[in-house]
């Protein structure tokens, strides 16, 4: 490696790291994810404005055609809280337009996720109630099986509080409303989906014009040009993927695959986790060896911040599949690549099915908050679509939970057609994780077992035969 | 007729029963404050810790807690990975403090032995500088050092040698964090062995020196048990400092791959954090505090009383 390289390496990875990338789904990573958003506590109370004219960000209009009755709970406030995170930034500015309509005060709780973690926790299961609102991931089924959270469907049936017509549910991806209901384990809704991102594929468009590469498919397909790529070319591997444990890490990306094999996460719950069937381990083999032949040394370790460093700094030809919201991180002035990064939709077994995974946040309110029907009026008015359009368009947003947004000429020439479409089409197929209660448990373990297989120390199938001892272990007890 | 009764008080006599009172006791007043905030900072967690230990899910309610006996200690040794992070604590522990304190005395004895004051200065600042250095800034320079694309590290070896560098993170993990911190604290060691040395009265090393003995025979017979006391001190404050080891590691490894360097510190994170298992974590820690306090106890009353301190 040259002394060049190496600089750049180091550049890029402090400015990988400081990149606003706190929406990359997380979890079981131990990291703390430091987002862009760095306030916490304080209120954001009042009848502010946004920008200095005086006129609200998003006018009063677009929310009086709805048949709720906004002003019903005039004067009072909700606690939110919330990780820092993008979706926090991008809708503080539009935060005075609720307060305006609705007379409620928005007070912030924001702190790096896991602080929040441990706050959130506590708050639950003390019954402290001291939030209104909270952000929710993969812990969804837990809180919901201890009886810590509200399911919002009371408030739904309340005319008062809800306008169906106006909020169109249908235009929220029919992935993000499954994972709201508790990913396939509730039948009522846990929460509001928030923010989504769905996997994708990224590659470099000058490599594939150099060496006549068509984008990949198929599996079969991504393997030949990341083999193509890893022998032609001096300090660029041919691929690089999330490696390290954690369930917000090497699993996040296997997971695609293994539905693609035809397999799926608990086969039969909670008695067969389904991690030792030929698909899982076909997929393991899979994507253990295209990160070991072609991938970076050391790949076992690589988080999600180093695939995308490594991206930017152009040392990898392709990343096989990741976060769409790397978008901007590859093809911004933190890239030393931008003007080369292309993106598709993740590849497939040639007679699989494409599923690309996909994570939502969500807001939900606990059983022992004080003001949950407030609460739910935010969440409301947070996930419409005139605040969710506002975001996208006017805001540089986009995560948007709405198929309308994705389709929205406006942002789609904000965000580019192709980047839209593939995520747009990513979104209607995608099969997000089902998290059920023991999910954060079984996930860790199930991600240490993979990382051993990328790590060289046992074969994949012994690792994936092992993590579903584990996995029915846990429930078994 | 009504007569006084003998219990009637002046107010007197209970100012001075209040007062023989604080006489009476005034070691124990003297100590009450800092008792009570021993209590508060070492009692009350160490408590709480085994309160949780013991019930189904946290809460700060006690009568309504749910309590389960010893389940949560069954868990974290079944598929908590408690064994195993203890071996792996063990493993760190004992290397690194091995380690540590055979580099820092040699260190120590290297630059005792150097003649010119300047010289000793420099390489005082010198060693001294990577224990300045915090866990989490360690692990990252650590990570982009020791990366087998950019670091430094495996290009000079495989520059700079005939051999090719190992994968240190993912083939060598274990022995690459105990390197680490050897690195990171041999300073800490070397510091106070430096010290130590300089304590040393020179007439028993000239004595020894007239005598006819060769250097090695003067630090196994005069200087190293003159230095008992502080090789004991240094040894324990490191050993009680290792089996708190976290930052670095986590930051280095994450505990992986896989639970290859997971300590029990780690574990109890993950299984609190990560798993959100609580009580779980709470059973390890507990577990944990008894061995580490009860081990610090056997070292002191059976090497720190005898021929040490006395």
């Amino acid at each position: 490696m040259t002394n060049s390289n190496r600089r750049t390496f180091l550049k890029a990875t402090g400015v990988g790291l400081l990149s606003g990338l706190a929406g990359c789904t997380r979890g079981g990573d131990g990291s703390d994810g430091s987002g862009s958003d760095g306030s916490s506590g304080g209120s954001d109370g009042g009848t502010s404005t946004d920008g200095s004219d005086g006129e609200l960000a998003i006018p009063l209009s677009e929310y009086e055609d709805a048949d709720i009755d906004w002003r019903q709970f005039e004067g009072s406030s909700i606690n939110i809280g919330a990780v820092q995170h993008p979706w926090v930034s991008a809708i503080k500015p539009a935060v005075p337009v609720f307060e305006e309509l609705t007379g409620i005060d928005v007070v912030w709780n924001v702190l790096p996720e896991q602080q929040f973690r441990t706050k959130r926790q506590t708050d639950v299961s003390t019954g402290a109630g001291q939030f209104d609102v909270f952000y929710m991931d993969q812990v969804v089924n837990q809180f919901r099986e201890e009886g810590w959270i509200q399911p919002l469907d009371p408030f739904f049936d309340d005319e008062s509080l809800f306008d169906e017509d106006w909020y169109d549910p249908d235009d929220l991806f029919e992935a993000s409303r499954w994972q709201a209901h508790g990913g396939g384990y509730s039948d009522t809704w846990t929460g509001m989906p928030i923010t989504v991102e769905v996997q994708t594929q990224f590659y470099r468009k000058d490599l594939y014009d150099k060496h006549d590469l068509e984008v990949a498919e198929t599996l079969e397909e991504f393997r030949q040009n990341a083999q193509t790529i890893h022998e032609n070319e001096s300090d660029v591997v041919g691929t690089v993927g999330r490696g390290d444990k954690g369930y917000g890490m090497n699993i996040y990306i296997l997971n695609t695959f293994l539905r693609e094999f035809g397999s799926s996460l608990w086969t039969e719950f909670p008695t067969d986790s389904g991690l030792d069937s030929d698909g899982v381990i076909n997929a393991a083999e899979w994507y253990v060896s295209l990160l070991q032949d072609y991938g970076p040394e050391g790949a076992s370790t690589q988080t999600w911040s180093d695939v995308l460093s490594t991206m930017q700094e152009g040392r990898a030809g392709h990343i096989v599949s990741d976060a769409n919201l790397f978008w901007p991180g590859l093809t911004g002035s933190d890239s030393s690549v931008a003007d080369t990064i292309g993106i598709a939709k993740v590849p497939s077994p040639a007679d699989g099915q494409f599923s690309p995974n996909a994570f939502n946040w969500q807001i939900s309110t606990s059983k022992n908050a004080q003001n949950s029907e407030q609460a739910f009026l935010f969440m409301v008015w947070a996930s419409s679509q005139p605040t969710n359009t506002w975001m996208h368009v006017k805001g540089d947003a986009a995560f948007s939970v709405r198929q309308s947004v994705w389709e929205n000429d406006e942002f789609r020439s904000r965000v580019g057609e192709n980047f839209a479409q593939v995520t747009l089409e990513s979104l209607q197929e995608a099969a997000p994780d089902p998290f059920d209660r023991k999910y954060p448990e079984w996930g860790q373990r199930y991600s240490e077992e993979l990382q051993r297989a990328i790590a060289g120390q046992k074969s994949a199938e012994e690792a994936m035969t092992q993590a579903a001892s584990i996995a029915e272990d846990i429930y078994s007890n | 007729m009504s007569t006084p009764t003998q219990t009637e008080t002046t107010p007197q006599s209970t100012f001075a029963r209040l007062r023989d009172l604080w006489n009476d006791y005034l070691p124990y007043w003297f100590m009450a404050p800092m008792v009570a905030v021993m209590v508060m900072i070492t009692f009350f967690p160490g408590a709480y810790d085994l309160y949780l230990s013991l019930i189904a899910e946290p809460t700060l309610d006690v009568f309504a807690a749910d309590f389960v006996g010893l389940r949560n200690f069954e868990t974290a040794f079944t598929r908590g990975g408690a064994i195993h992070s203890f071996v792996i604590t063990i493993t760190v522990v004992v290397s690194a403090l091995l380690l540590e304190t055979i580099l820092g005395f040699v260190l120590a004895a290297l630059v005792a032995g150097v003649g010119s004051g300047r010289a000793k200065s420099f390489y005082r600042v010198l060693f001294i500088i990577p224990m300045a250095v915090a866990p989490v800034s360690l692990a990252t320079i650590g990570r982009i050092m020791l990366n087998s694309e950019i670091g430094i590290i495996p290009y000079v070896i495989n520059t700079g040698t005939p051999f090719a560098a190992p994968n240190f993170l993912s083939e060598i993990p274990l022995l690459t964090v105990i390197l680490l911190d050897a690195w990171n604290w041999t300073p800490f060691m070397f510091i106070i062995f430096y010290a130590g040395l300089s304590s040393v009265p020179k007439t028993l090393i000239e004595a020894s020196r007239v005598d006819g003995a060769p250097m090695w025979r003067r630090y196994v017979h005069v200087i190293i048990p003159y230095m008992k006391p502080v090789v004991f001190v240094a040894t324990l404050i490191r050993l009680i400092d290792l089996f708190r080891t976290f930052g670095v590691v986590y930051g280095l490894t994450g505990g992986g791959p896989g639970t290859a360097t997971q300590l029990v510190s780690i574990n109890i994170y993950e299984q609190m954090f990560i798993n959100n298992q609580i009580t779980v974590a709470a059973a390890i820690a507990v577990v944990y505090l008894v061995l580490v306090v009860a081990l610090c106890n056997v070292i002191i009353a059976k090497v720190g009383f005898e021929g040490v301190w006395d």
